[in-house]
């Protein structure tokens, strides 16, 4: 009996990053296989440009710094949307509105730079603050109204979409030929993210000191939750709300401001991604996705703040890899497809480590035992 | 009346027996549920099963009733081989079973529980004309009165028992198990099941009666296997036994029935309840009614009761985890009748809850996590926002060792992996070493075995000299006669009585438990 | 108005089947959070079955087989639900999110590879067109134009309720999920019972999916997915008390507010209004957020919904 190999297989840490290794590379398996239905010839030619994606450029180290920073910023909102989400399944609440909060942040961020040509600084600060307020609105209807916060939050997602339309399409912040925001970098220099190490990564005009604030978001978030007794507040209500009130925790109040913080950190992620001008807002007829991406990564990431970094990075890789695709056979949204299909493996997660924590001796039924022991002795004691 | 069954002028043959279960084991990982065990039920008999919470008997019935298939071990009908692997395969056996927990679908009536599974149908359509005759036919056959279109969230836990019977009957079963049923009855409810038990019997059903309460076996058993720590011990006649062989035959050891302790010395009043009412979730009526008493230092208060006549609904209104909607409560004279449970926690309450995994622990939190509970945020144990681990685990350590908890890890250990009995005692650590003037214990001993039931109420006892105001809530009547210095007694959300432990008797204390006696109390 | 009671039939036609599919799922305990997907998954299916007919079949045949087609592609990506939550006890919110994620992305990329098929590579788009579709669902009484679509509706609408009320097997779906221990010891199959509640949401949903981008369009972009209308079902449903009757009701109420977005330009008073046409979008999501915030404090979910049922755990 290898023991020590079994202890080392039974550690939560590994189990998780087993899973979502092997989550990964079930989604890039199956995503080839989509490939091959859309056209065997090329499929593999296809698969390869997807995951060499900018190391096609290895050769030119100019050009490959320069698309890895561009990768970068591009992770930025997608991780930061993530860690939203994160925070606020720790404390047992399915934030799915960071869909909605994400996109009243680029409403307000752009808002404020292009009609108002406010400071970067204080874009960003808006920003936070509207997101913080979009989730604390979806927390009270959780909170008194007892509104399932998913639903409250799709709600909110969809209101939040059509606000960011109405008003966005304003004269001041669009060019309205075009039905897409103004370049900031154009309309109010000041409005833009200073630099961060621009020289390193080829002279990357869209390299910010977003990098940077969404590390140090992530340590806050792994602090605050294991460090601290807002954490340990929060965490006690995700694992047990009955218990958390038991003990004299503030119930309501914790709700509301998890979900403000969630909101906070989506409005943050969107002003991060849309004030380095990288990309323009254009009137859109569905809710922006970055918020649900962000729940795959989140659940990519072993719900852990810094996998969520290393997850975001390898969502977002694979997202812009579909655009080295090549157009004639395949459609860059196979990359969307196959991120799908990876939080849709995230599900399995759980089935994956019974399978990994199950005795030696393992019939189909001592597996599902094994996950109920507990419950069953605990059971014949009452 | 241990002679009743004489009466009934059964007799049975040396080895007719109906079902016999041989050398059956069924493991769960870590532990061996049942050890080669063996069972056999003669024709018409009712056969008692005794052992300790956790001695396999529930694993045993769930064997028979196909919900778990053994590692070893066949079982007999009618001296054949048969296989049953889920509970289709019982019920065609003729093998029917009344849960511990009731299997009843809350919004459905009566009618409709009965059924279902075995429902009447026309090319899927229900045709419930047929199967009312036939319930209201076995209800006055066997006497089990029932309204048949009655919500099952309606109706008392009695009726909802004969429910659980005539389920068994509907499906014409002649193998009847009850599981634990005398739990959450009143002693005149019980009364009249043991009654029914016999009528049954007497028409021919056998009958596996579960339980752990030696009167009742003596009643109405005829012979009782005993388990103990899923081990078979032996099977009795029950005429030529005695209460005390069968109970150290089921706990290995001679029992303390009683629990030593001085006379209770009263101090200062504590607690003052002065007519609390608490709205009702489900229905317009209050769940508590006009509540008023007091504690004093230095006395054990309980609230006797069965289950589901408001004890719960009180103490939660008097912890803060449900709101009162009129009266008052004072804790040494001040007024807290609104104060936060926080509040109340910090100003000298402790209270362990009914529901250990659903209130008292975090399950998926530590052993050290759960030891602060309550007091995490305080500066013994916080420094700005941030939690003093070291400090934590000290006072872990420290609790733990004081009142013997076991863990496997220590204080890091995941509080889920632990078994019940510690898991209550982290509990009872944790409430007992905080500052406090009152414990309120509910159901304090619920689901664990004798030694530390033992333990806990040397606790309560050892915390009452020491001055401590105790309210207990429990359902055990032995335990509330045991431990208690006072006795009131809930009925319908109503303090009905107060009575005094040594002068009562169990029967008199039935009497207000089923609301058939009630004092005109004087408001306290 | 006659427009306004037009589209009004046909969103309550859309949301009543799709809350219906929500309730047999969620009454058989599993939440299914993926019916805007399973309408997409719907939506798609029968959308290309009305592209592919050739222009001779009747248009019964058309109506027929397309609203067939709906239906299993519902019923089968149901099944994405159905196998993660109840063989694998997967978490039902995720599972539920992840299934409309991968609908519209499969969707897209479905239809694009379709179209560009079809087209020998000129068509990249993620657009169906599909007239003679259309307009084989419809038919006129008087000025009132109407469609299959809620004719169908209406009537699986009343199959729904007598089959809630009046079945053996509505009555163990009940049972499994309110207390699906008690369902098992009367030897119900608790698995069996609830993949039929979430096949039977997917066959609606299915269904629901291409009336949605079928009754009132004849072009659709899939790229959009269905904007929301399998949440806003969702919301019907609990306003509806997870009750087919009651579901009905709202389902009209909130198909009201829904059309005045399609409509308003063609009502005088609302469109004299300075309001811009967007806000009338926002409308039924803002209405089932605070009808939600009304009624969902006394709202009784069936017990035992989102937890994976383990035989073993009783």
């Amino acid at each position: 009996m290898d023991k020590k190999n079994t202890a080392f297989l039974k550690r939560p840490g590994v189990q998780t990053i087993l899973a979502s290794v092997l989550c990964a590379v079930l989604g890039i398996i199956m995503g080839y296989i989509i490939l091959l239905f859309m056209n065997p010839e090329h499929a593999t030619e296809g698969m390869v440009a997807i995951l060499k994606n900018f190391f096609k450029f290895s050769g030119k180290p100019q050009q490959l710094m320069y698309y890895l920073g561009s990768t970068l910023v591009k992770s930025v909102p997608v991780i930061l949307c993530a860690e939203a989400i994160l925070f606020a399944y720790k404390a047992g609440l399915f934030n799915i509105g960071a869909a909605g909060q994400y996109t009243i942040g680029i409403l307000v961020s752009l808002y404020t730079s292009l009609a108002l040509g406010w400071n970067w600084f204080f874009c960003v600060l808006a920003a936070v603050l509207a997101g913080a307020l979009w989730g604390a609105l979806c927390g009270f209807f959780k909170a008194f109204c007892n509104v399932n916060e998913v639903i409250a939050g799709i709600m909110l997602n969809w209101i939040g979409l059509y606000l960011c339309n109405i008003i966005l399409s304003n004269e001041t912040c669009m060019n309205t030929t075009k039905s897409e925001t103004y370049d900031i970098a154009a309309k109010n220099p000041s409005g833009v993210l200073p630099g961060f190490l621009q020289g390193v990564f080829g002279n990357n005009q869209y390299m910010s000191i977003a990098v940077p604030i969404t590390i140090l978001v992530a340590i806050i978030i792994l602090v605050v939750l294991n460090m601290t007794t807002f954490g340990y507040e929060l965490k006690a209500t995700g694992h047990n709300k009955e218990a958390a009130k038991y003990a004299g925790m503030n119930a309501k109040r914790n709700i509301i401001l998890t979900l403000a913080i969630s909101g906070a950190i989506s409005g943050l992620a969107a002003s991060l991604y849309y004030l380095t001008s990288i990309e323009h807002f254009k009137i859109a007829s569905s809710v922006p996705g970055m918020g649900f991406s962000g729940i795959a990564v989140a659940f990519l990431g072993g719900l852990h703040p810094i996998g969520t970094i290393v997850a975001g990075l390898f969502v977002e890789y694979i997202t812009l890899g579909g655009q080295y695709l090549n157009t004639n056979y395949f459609n860059p949204q196979v990359a969307d497809l196959m991120i799908a299909i990876i939080i849709y493996l995230c599900g399995f997660v759980l089935f994956f480590k019974s399978i990994l924590n199950k005795p030696r001796k393992k019939s189909l039924d001592a597996n599902k035992n094994n996950k109920v022991a507990s419950g069953v002795t605990a059971k014949k004691e009452v | 009346m241990p002679m009743a069954n004489k009466d009934l002028g059964r007799c049975f043959r040396m080895d007719d027996y109906v079902i016999e279960m041989l050398h059956i084991t069924k493991e769960f990982p870590g532990i061996i549920a049942n050890d080669d065990i063996t069972l056999q039920l003669k024709r018409g008999e009712i056969h008692a099963l005794l052992g300790e919470n956790g001695a396999g008997k529930s694993t045993l019935m769930s064997v028979l009733f196909g919900l778990y298939t053994p590692e070893k071990g066949i079982i007999k009908k009618d001296g054949k081989e048969v296989h049953i692997k889920n509970p289709n395969d019982a019920t065609e056996l003729g093998i029917g079973m009344v849960h511990q927990h009731f299997m009843l679908v809350d919004i459905f009536s009566v009618l409709d529980n009965i059924i279902l599974g075995a429902e009447p149908s026309k090319f899927g359509f229900l045709t419930k004309a047929d199967a009312i005759k036939k319930v209201l036919d076995l209800s006055n056959k066997y006497n089990l009165k029932v309204d048949p279109d009655a919500l099952i969230e309606d109706i008392t836990v009695g009726m909802q028992q004969r429910v659980e019977i005539l389920k068994m009957l509907y499906r014409d079963n002649n193998i009847l198990i009850f599981d634990e049923p005398t739990a959450v009855l009143t002693p005149q409810e019980i009364d009249e099941l043991m009654k029914i038990m016999k009528n049954l019997a007497a028409e021919g059903k056998s009958i596996l009666f579960i339980t752990h309460k030696l009167n009742e076996i003596m009643e109405v058993a005829d012979r009782c296997t005993i388990l103990r720590r899923g081990k078979y011990i032996g099977t009795v006649d029950v005429a030529t036994s005695s209460k005390e062989e069968l109970s150290s035959m089921m706990v290995g050891r001679d029992v303390k029935f009683a629990v030593d302790k001085a006379p209770a010395k009263p101090g200062k009043e504590v607690l003052k309840v002065e007519n609390v009412c608490v709205k009702s979730k489900i229905h317009q009526n209050d769940s508590v009614h006009n509540v008023s008493f007091n504690v004093r230092e230095g006395e054990i208060v309980c609230i006797a009761g069965i289950d589901g006549n408001g004890q719960t609904e009180f103490i939660g209104a008097l912890t803060g985890l449900d709101d009162i909607s009129s009266g008052k409560v004072s804790f040494c004279g001040e007024d807290i009748t609104h104060k936060s449970i926080r509040y109340k926690n910090t100003h000298g309450m402790s209270h362990v809850p009914e529901d250990r995994h659903k209130h008292g622990l975090v399950l998926d939190y530590s052993l050290e996590e759960n030891m602060i509970l309550q007091r995490y945020f305080e500066p013994e144990f916080s420094n700005h926002g941030f939690i003093k681990k070291k400090t934590m685990r000290e006072y872990s350590d420290r609790l733990t060792k004081a009142f013997d908890v076991r863990s496997g890890e220590g204080a890091t250990t995941i509080v889920r992996s632990m078994s019940g009995g510690n898991q209550q005692k982290a509990i009872i650590a944790r409430e007992m070493d905080r500052e406090h003037k009152l414990l309120v214990a509910v159901q304090p001993t619920r689901g664990l075995d004798v030694g530390a039931i033992e333990y806990i109420h040397e606790e309560i006892v050892k915390q009452r000299d020491a001055g401590c105001a105790i309210l207990l809530v429990s359902l055990e009547l032995d335990e509330v006669m045991n431990l208690s210095d006072r006795i009131l007694v809930m009925y319908e959300g109503e303090i009905v009585g107060e009575v005094d432990p040594k002068t009562t008797t169990l029967q008199e204390l039935g009497l207000y438990m089923s609301g058939a006696k009630r004092d005109n109390r004087k408001e306290a | 108005m006659v427009l306004l009671i037009q589209y009004t039939l046909i969103f309550s036609a859309v949301l009543i089947l799709v809350a219906l599919g929500g309730m047999f799922s969620e009454r058989s305990g599993i939440i299914n959070l993926g019916l805007e997907g399973i309408m997409v998954f719907g939506a798609m299916a029968g959308g290309m079955v009305m592209v592919l007919l050739p222009d001779t079949v009747s248009k019964a045949t058309i109506v027929i087989l397309t609203l067939i087609a709906a239906a299993c592609a519902g019923m089968i990506s149901s099944l994405l639900i159905g196998i993660a939550c109840i063989y694998f006890k997967a978490d039902q919110t995720l599972i539920g999110t992840a299934v409309n994620m991968l609908a519209t992305a499969a969707a897209t990329v479905i239809v694009k590879a379709f179209n560009t098929n079809r087209s020998n590579g000129t068509d990249f788009s993620a657009k169906l067109d599909y007239v003679r579709g259309h307009d084989a669902f419809m038919f006129s009484i008087g000025s009132l134009q109407l469609s299959w679509f809620v004719v169908v509706a209406a009537v699986l609408l009343v199959i729904a309720i007598v089959l809630f009320y009046k079945t053996k097997f509505a009555l163990r779906l009940r049972a499994c999920g309110e207390h699906p221990q008690a369902a098992d010891s009367v030897g119900i199959n608790v698995y069996a019972m609830r993949y039929a509640g979430v096949l039977m949401s997917g066959f609606l949903a299915g269904l629901g999916g291409i009336i949605y981008i079928a009754a009132a369009n004849s072009t659709w972009h899939f790229d959009y997915g269905v904007a929301g209308a399998g949440f806003l079902a969702l919301a019907v449903m609990i306003f509806g008390q997870w009750k087919p009757e009651r579901i009905a009701w709202s389902a009209i109420l909130f198909a009201v507010f829904r059309s005045l977005s399609n409509v308003y330009m063609g009502i005088g008073f609302l469109h004299a209004l300075p309001i811009s046409g967007t806000v009338y979008n926002m409308f039924p999501y803002i209405v089932s957020l605070i009808v939600l915030a009304f009624t969902s404090s006394n709202s009784r979910a069936p017990k035992a919904e989102g937890i994976p049922y383990d035989k073993g755990s009783r």
